[in-house]
């Protein structure tokens, strides 16, 4: 079970990079590259459940398999850093598409190389 | 030491946030924070023993911080206090200065790191101020440039994070350490993220355009410390991981041979700089044991070049040989250019000796080669001629110069061991050879070198190019 979880995630992970390499609209590049965090993500969450799914709160009464927190824990801040990084990119987008109305990379990339 | 470390690391984001609370204060407070750091360092530098400070528990998060950190973090003082001299009398506002104190902050919390979550978490932050800086002016071709930088770095840490959670599963903590441990694919995804980052090989052909693009107190910034917030976890796992040296050696001398071929046939100044900075960066890298000192001379020469570059009366090369430039502009320029090639009396030398003496022998051809194209670049600034025509530059520019020309003459004290008569002579045939390089083969050539691999696509496509490549490298190491 595990290794199709990983598969998967694996597989969001390449859609997204396929997505930002492919893609020449400048917001379809934003959204893919948060695809692909979102299967980074994943992979943290799968790698933290290796063990066990149930959430890492200890309790003496409670015998069963916890989830491994620190890959959690770590990539909170990863979640964070990525909104803000994304949030940043489509203001930039917009303000860009405002000066010259085309998100077309090729476009804006003649038109700003030296 | 261990209380004065944990306030040193907040006080820049304090005082960059407070800048906020008090704005007629801007500049004082973020000289407070450069000069702070700067006494920190020097406190650090002659402290024996290292600074160690772990999380509870065995993640491996904590710092650690040692006399070669302490060269990195005194580039990064010197450099900030020189940007932050530049700006004294221009109207950027306390955003501008509140950036400036995080991208301080943020790098010396890449320096002070030595797990791949804590470093991570410095270098999205080094990214996005930086991102901030370079788009300062909001223009159509700085956003571009900026928006450009971003997405790369940011797809480019992606994959390093699934190397970091790769380091965890085998070695249980996120510790560099761990990398000796860990699977060829952790190093090659990691890798591929502190390369790209650090403007390195072929997976740094972003960072002319950015360095060049960017206004000159934001590309000396750029090019004299942030770059190096990820060369430092390079030479680090070079030190602590035997089995990646030889890959760190090697990449170092394939950059260094590349951004001088690159800077030979350039004729923007700031492009030119730009590329020497990607070869420096190898300089850095092929000797790894030495690299704090390089790092030290790069960081301040390359800053105060790109000051100068931002006061010149053109940016091409050949309208300056024309032209001229002003003379009080070409003592401060041949002095940093005599730096950056190696001539005696200056802190670049000290460095590039201490380099050559710890390659190793498969090294030492590269090198010498990229040392003789170092000086060949730098060539062209001492044929520029000098007029009479009085510039007035505003007294910040010269205290920045002070600072950093200044600190490359005290510098030079760090490794006095270097003048011997051997040691003299052979940087100066370099130099001579360099000379020679240019009079008779450079100048004369008209070679525009095609500047297609520095679209995005290119940019991405070499990243998944790279991943393989290293994939490779780490797995037959």
């Amino acid at each position: 079970m595990g290794v199709i979880l990983e598969a998967w995630v694996f597989a969001t992970i390449l859609c997204g990079f396929l997505g930002i390499l492919w893609k020449q609209n400048l917001i379809m590049k934003v959204l893919a590259m948060d695809v692909m965090s979102t299967g980074v993500i994943a992979y943290y969450v799968v790698s933290a459940a290796r063990g066990g799914v149930f959430t890492p709160i200890f309790l003496p009464q409670r015998q069963v398999a916890y989830a491994d927190p620190v890959p959690q824990a770590v990539i909170l801040t990863a979640i964070v850093i990525g909104l803000s990084i994304q949030a940043l990119m489509l203001v930039g987008v917009m303000k860009l598409s405002r000066y010259h109305p085309t998100l077309d990379v090729r476009d804006i990339e003649m038109k700003n190389s030296p | 030491m261990n209380v004065l470390t944990l306030v040193w690391i907040a006080s820049a984001f304090f005082l960059g946030f407070g800048i906020y609370f008090m704005p007629s204060l801007t500049r004082p407070l973020a000289l407070l924070a450069g000069f702070f750091s700067l006494g920190y360092g020097l406190a650090l530098g002659v402290q024996p023993e290292p600074v160690v400070l772990r999380l509870l528990d065995s993640f491996g998060v904590g710092l650690f911080l040692d006399s070669l950190t302490s060269f990195f973090i005194i580039t990064n003082a010197l450099v900030t206090i020189a940007v932050i001299f530049t700006l004294w009398e221009s109207d950027k506002t306390p955003f501008f200065f509140t950036q400036i104190l995080i991208l301080h902050g943020s790098v010396n919390g890449a320096f002070a790191s030595t797990d791949w979550i804590s470093l991570y978490v410095a270098l999205e932050v080094v990214g996005i101020a930086a991102f901030l800086l370079i788009t300062y002016p909001r223009n159509e071709r700085v956003i571009w440039v900026g928006l450009r930088y971003l997405l790369i770095s940011n797809v480019a840490m992606l994959f390093y994070l699934v190397g970091a959670v790769l380091v965890y599963e085998s070695h249980h903590s996120f510790d560099f350490v761990g990398l000796g441990e860990a699977p060829p694919e952790a190093v090659a995804l990691l890798f591929l993220g502190l390369l790209v980052k650090g403007g390195i090989f072929t997976l740094g052909f972003w960072l002319p355009m950015t360095h060049a693009t960017a206004e000159a107190p934001v590309s000396a910034l750029l090019s004299g410390v942030v770059v190096k917030a990820a060369v430092l976890p390079l030479i680090r796992c070079a030190l602590l991981v035997a089995a990646v040296e030889p890959l760190v050696r090697g990449v170092g001398v394939g950059t260094a041979l590349l951004g001088v071929g690159f800077a030979l046939f350039e004729s923007d100044v700031k492009r030119v700089l730009a590329w020497s900075t990607t070869s420096q960066m190898g300089f850095i890298l092929a000797a790894p044991e030495v690299g704090g000192f390089y790092a030290l001379a790069h960081g301040l020469v390359k800053a105060a070049l790109f000051l100068l570059a931002g006061q010149l009366p053109s940016r091409d090369v050949r309208e300056l040989a024309q032209q001229g430039i002003p003379r009080t502009l070409g003592i401060p320029l041949a002095l940093a250019s005599f730096s950056i090639s190696g001539f005696p009396l200056l802190a670049g030398f000290g460095a590039k000796v201490l380099t050559m003496k710890n390659l190793l022998p498969w090294q030492v051809g590269g090198m010498t080669g990229a040392a003789v194209g170092t000086a060949a670049i730098y060539a062209s600034s001492f044929f520029l001629p000098w007029t009479r025509t009085p510039t007035s530059l505003p007294r910040g520019f010269w205290a920045a110069m002070a600072v950093l020309l200044g600190g490359l003459l005290v510098a030079n004290g760090v490794y006095y061991e270097a003048f011997t008569w051997g040691n003299i002579v052979k940087p100066l045939g370099i130099i001579a050879g360099g000379w020679g390089l240019y009079w008779g083969v450079v100048r004369r050539l008209q070679v525009r070198l095609p500047r297609f691999l520095e679209q995005l696509e290119h940019l991405l496509g070499m990243m998944s190019v790279g991943l393989v490549v290293l994939f490779w490298l780490a797995w037959s190491w």
